[in-house]
């Protein structure tokens, strides 16, 4: 594996195509169905909701023929911070504790309830991760920006101009591949130029230094790309018109509705369990 | 009925890019061009002459200081008329990348329709005839960014299709294309004009420029020239002084002219003007080809050996770039490398200084292994210079003194240092007390990849690495570029580089290797790559004009040796044989 490559760290926003019941479930309904289970995750109380929740997207990831080792290796970046978080969790978390007491050195005393907390937490941004990146790897960005902009229309009786804000997110969204494959670029031509890119350490200002050479001419490739990118979308009419219609129309399958009405149930059992 | 307006009006029209017109001067200056529906126009001159700017105006991208534009009787200037102006008049960019906004084919190719607010049944229907009409077709659920750059291209004009526009104005459309994808939008450019579409179609290679049924040159922003291709390729003096040169073509019916009257000046395909030499007598028809002269032996300096590579490897998105590839580049030789976009010719290069390190098989350069993992980029840049495409998209400080500088500062201490600075803008001609105080962002194109190259040449390598060192200049710049490149090989330098041109690798290399998809499938001389026909077309290639012109008149009895691959070296040999001939 190379120092100089970085899209392959780029894990969120990458999608892959396939003809799963996932993948072609209605953009919208996908929306819908992701943004339940995942609010239902966040907020589910007891272990037993995060044990159904874990058991939920463990199904739907066989469904989609996705390798779970790409997927688990999506886990490995946040494990540190999850388990430093775990452990200030066993120490200072603000529930009563309950007996029984499992290890104590004085004034230190550790209960079993206490664990649970911190595994309860381990357990629920593992989850939260993989079904975030479950639905980015099977929705495109064009289904996400038609699904988005569906269920914002009803803003736009407040006059909130919800295309452009669309429109804006897409074009982000396509930026930070770009971004990366041009920080790229740049360290590379760098690195021939003698710039020492492997020496790790130093202290922070040092380090603060060889950032500064990539930033400068990063921020210069991205501004003159913006205004071509910008350049070619007023010559193809953006914004000529106030009415933008989209290509893709999709229409509700009875499965969709049921689908969705099915992660309604799970969600609300994740909560209640 | 009324007499119809021409197509495109530009009238007496002159611009200014910055806001304080006393200061600078103008791109545009007082320029009248009229465009009729249906022709198909060339738009050539060096860089800076307005070219880019001109276009921009055709479909109210920029509008003028002075003057005015008109498109199909609309006046630019009014607003209200801007989304019928664009509707008629489409446009398709140089970068490929930069055009294309949304996430698969089919999405960009329906960006402008849906701009026009068109129902989405009309939007479909608009969206399937133009993938069809590129051959993106098969295509259209794919992202853009895997894609071939020539691809890009044609998603980029389908998405233009889809408006139906009157006319479609190509800026340096095929700048970054390889011979494949240049050669097909070309073919798709011709198509469109053949059904009624106008075309108008910048561009810096002057072969091109011959298919046109109309050249304008642009000269300081106003019309230097505007006729048909034989007529303003009629003047090499002429066009020298405009910062041009002759198409291929041309130049090489010009050198024939002395001793076979015959050669029309004007041929438009390298068939037409082998076929007007006239035939060969028997003598010549009944003697062999020469052998080839034998090459110079050379101590390897670059030894690759099996090598492979895959970005993003164990990955469901990994993709393989480089499969068992084997190459050895000769110390004080010029190698070239050819080969389709995505045949891995930039990840191949990049193994050279250790950017990249080998996944399997070995690297091995001026003695280094670079499987070795203790061998560091900052030592292998001391040995190799690597200039990247578009170097000057890197540049990192503003003074070009200092981005000269900057690789060797470290190494040196101040008067040595400043030394080397002059030492290395001398060698590619930039004058020291004149340059160094300049910024980088005020230079021509052709003034910053000198820039870029001396910045690489600071370090003193003993190899140099180039990535298409000569795409996106103009052909003065560009000639000026090779001629450095030929003075370094002079001087003892090692040269790899990969390049779309194939006319400039025929002037400069020894060897070249051929890559497809990943693989080296052919190494040899640059004559023998080049007589490989319809292989090398397989291969997404095309010979240079010379090479195409020699085997038709090899096909015809002449003995032309198959070392004539430059315009110079086919005029010098046909000579020999008419002398030969005149004499028997």
């Amino acid at each position: 594996m190379s120092e100089f490559e970085f899209l392959d760290r780029v894990t969120i926003g990458q999608y892959v195509p396939g003809v799963s019941p996932l993948h072609r479930m209605d953009p919208r309904a996908r929306l819908i169905a992701a943004l339940l289970l995942l609010t239902a995750i966040t907020f589910a109380p007891r272990p037993a909701g995060l044990g159904l929740a874990l058991l939920v997207v463990m199904t739907l990831v066989t469904l989609t023929d996705l390798p779970w080792r790409f997927l688990l290796r999506g886990l490995l970046p946040p494990l540190p911070f999850l388990l430093f978080l775990a452990v200030l969790q066993v120490f200072f978390n603000a529930q009563e504790n309950q007996p029984p007491l499992v290890a104590w050195w004085g004034v230190v005393q550790i209960y079993a309830s206490d664990l649970i907390v911190a595994g309860m937490l381990v357990l629920r941004f593992c989850v939260l991760i993989l079904g975030i990146s479950l639905l980015s790897l099977v929705t495109s960005t064009s289904e996400m920006i038609y699904g988005v902009d569906a269920l914002l229309k009803p803003l736009r009786w407040l006059r909130i101009p919800t295309q452009d804000l669309t429109m804006m997110a897409q074009v982000t969204l396509r930026f930070i591949p770009f971004m990366a494959l041009a920080a790229e670029r740049i360290v590379k031509a760098q690195a021939s130029r003698g710039v020492d890119w492997s020496a790790k350490g130093g202290n922070l200002i040092k380090r603060a230094r060889r950032i500064l050479p990539l930033l400068v001419p990063l921020f210069v490739s991205s501004l003159g790309k913006a205004e071509r990118m910008a350049l070619a979308m007023d010559a193809r009419g953006y914004g000529s018109t106030r009415r933008r219609t989209m290509m893709m129309s999709t229409r509700l399958m009875w499965t969709d509705t049921a689908a969705v009405i099915a992660c309604a149930g799970l969600a609300a059992a994740i909560i209640l369990l | 009925m009324t007499s119809n307006p021409p197509l495109i009006e530009i009238d007496n029209v002159t611009f200014f890019h910055s806001g304080r017109e006393a200061a600078a001067e103008p791109a545009l200056r007082g320029l009248s061009l009229s465009i009729e529906a249906g022709e198909f126009v060339a738009l050539i001159g060096a860089n800076g002459s307005g070219k880019t700017t001109l276009a921009r105006h055709m479909n109210a991208l920029l509008l003028p200081t002075q003057g005015n534009v008109r498109v199909v009787g609309m006046d630019t200037r009014e607003r209200r008329n801007w989304p019928a102006i664009r509707t008629a008049v489409g446009m398709v960019f140089q970068s490929p990348e930069d055009q294309l906004v949304s996430t698969t084919v089919e999405d960009d190719t329906a960006f402008a329709a849906e701009n026009a607010g068109l129902p989405p049944e009309e939007i479909r229907r608009r969206v399937d005839e133009a993938l069809r009409a590129v051959e993106m077709w098969e295509e259209r659920k794919r992202p853009p960014h895997q894609l071939s750059a020539g691809q890009m291209q044609r998603v980029a004009l389908a998405g233009v299709l889809a408006m139906r526009p009157r006319c479609i104005v190509f800026d340096e459309t095929t700048a970054m294309l390889d011979p494949a994808g240049r050669r097909n939008v070309m073919e798709m450019m011709q198509r469109l004009n053949r059904e009624g579409m106008t075309i108008v179609y910048i561009t810096h290679y002057m072969q091109e420029a011959l298919l046109a049924g109309r050249v304008v040159v642009l000269n300081r922003g106003q019309v230097a020239l505007d006729g048909a291709p034989r007529e303003v390729f009629s003047d090499p003096q002429r066009l020298a002084g405009l910062g041009l040169e002759l198409p291929p073509l041309t130049a090489l019916a010009e050198g024939l002219q002395d001793f076979f009257p015959g050669v029309p000046v004007g041929a438009l395909t390298p068939e037409e003007l082998a076929d007007a030499v006239p035939d060969p007598d028997t003598i010549q028809r009944a003697r062999r080809l020469p052998a080839g002269a034998p090459q110079p032996a050379r101590e390897a300096v670059i030894e690759v050996g099996n090598l492979a590579y895959i970005y993003m490897k164990d990955t469901p998105l990994a993709h393989t770039a480089l499969e068992d590839v084997t190459l050895t580049a000769g110390r004080g030789a010029v190698h070239g490398l050819i080969g389709a976009t995505g045949s891995g010719k930039s990840t191949l290069l990049q193994h050279f200084n250790g950017l990249l390190r080998p996944q399997s098989g070995s690297v091995r350069v001026a003695g280094c292994l670079l499987n070795d993992p203790n061998v560091t980029v900052k030592q292998m840049v001391q040995v190799v210079g690597l200039v990247f495409q578009n170097p000057e998209a890197q540049f990192v400080e503003q003074y070009i003194g200092d981005e000269i500088a900057y690789g060797p500062r470290p190494l040196l201490e101040k008067p040595a240092l400043r030394e080397r600075v002059q030492w290395a803008m001398g060698l590619v001609g930039l004058d020291f007390e004149q340059y160094k105080d300049r910024l980088t962002y005020s230079l021509s194109g052709g003034e910053r990849r000198k820039v870029a190259l001396a910045s690489v040449l600071a370090l003193q390598p003993q190899i140099l690495v180039l990535d298409e060192p000569t795409a996106g200049l103009d052909p003065l710049s560009r000639r000026e570029v090779l001629r450095h490149l030929q003075d370094f090989q002079r001087d003892g330098m090692t040269l790899v580089l990969s390049s779309h041109q194939m006319g400039d690798l025929a002037r400069l290399t020894e060897r070249v290797t051929v890559l497809h998809e990943g693989r080296d499938v052919r190494t040899g001389t640059a004559a023998e790559i080049f007589s490989e026909g319809q292989q090398l077309h397989d291969w997404g290639l095309e010979a240079p004009i010379a090479v195409q012109v020699a085997d038709r008149l090899r096909v015809r009895g002449w003995p032309v040796p198959r070392e004539a691959i430059t315009t110079e070296g086919l005029v010098a040999a046909m000579a020999g044989l008419a002398a030969k001939e005149a004499a028997a």
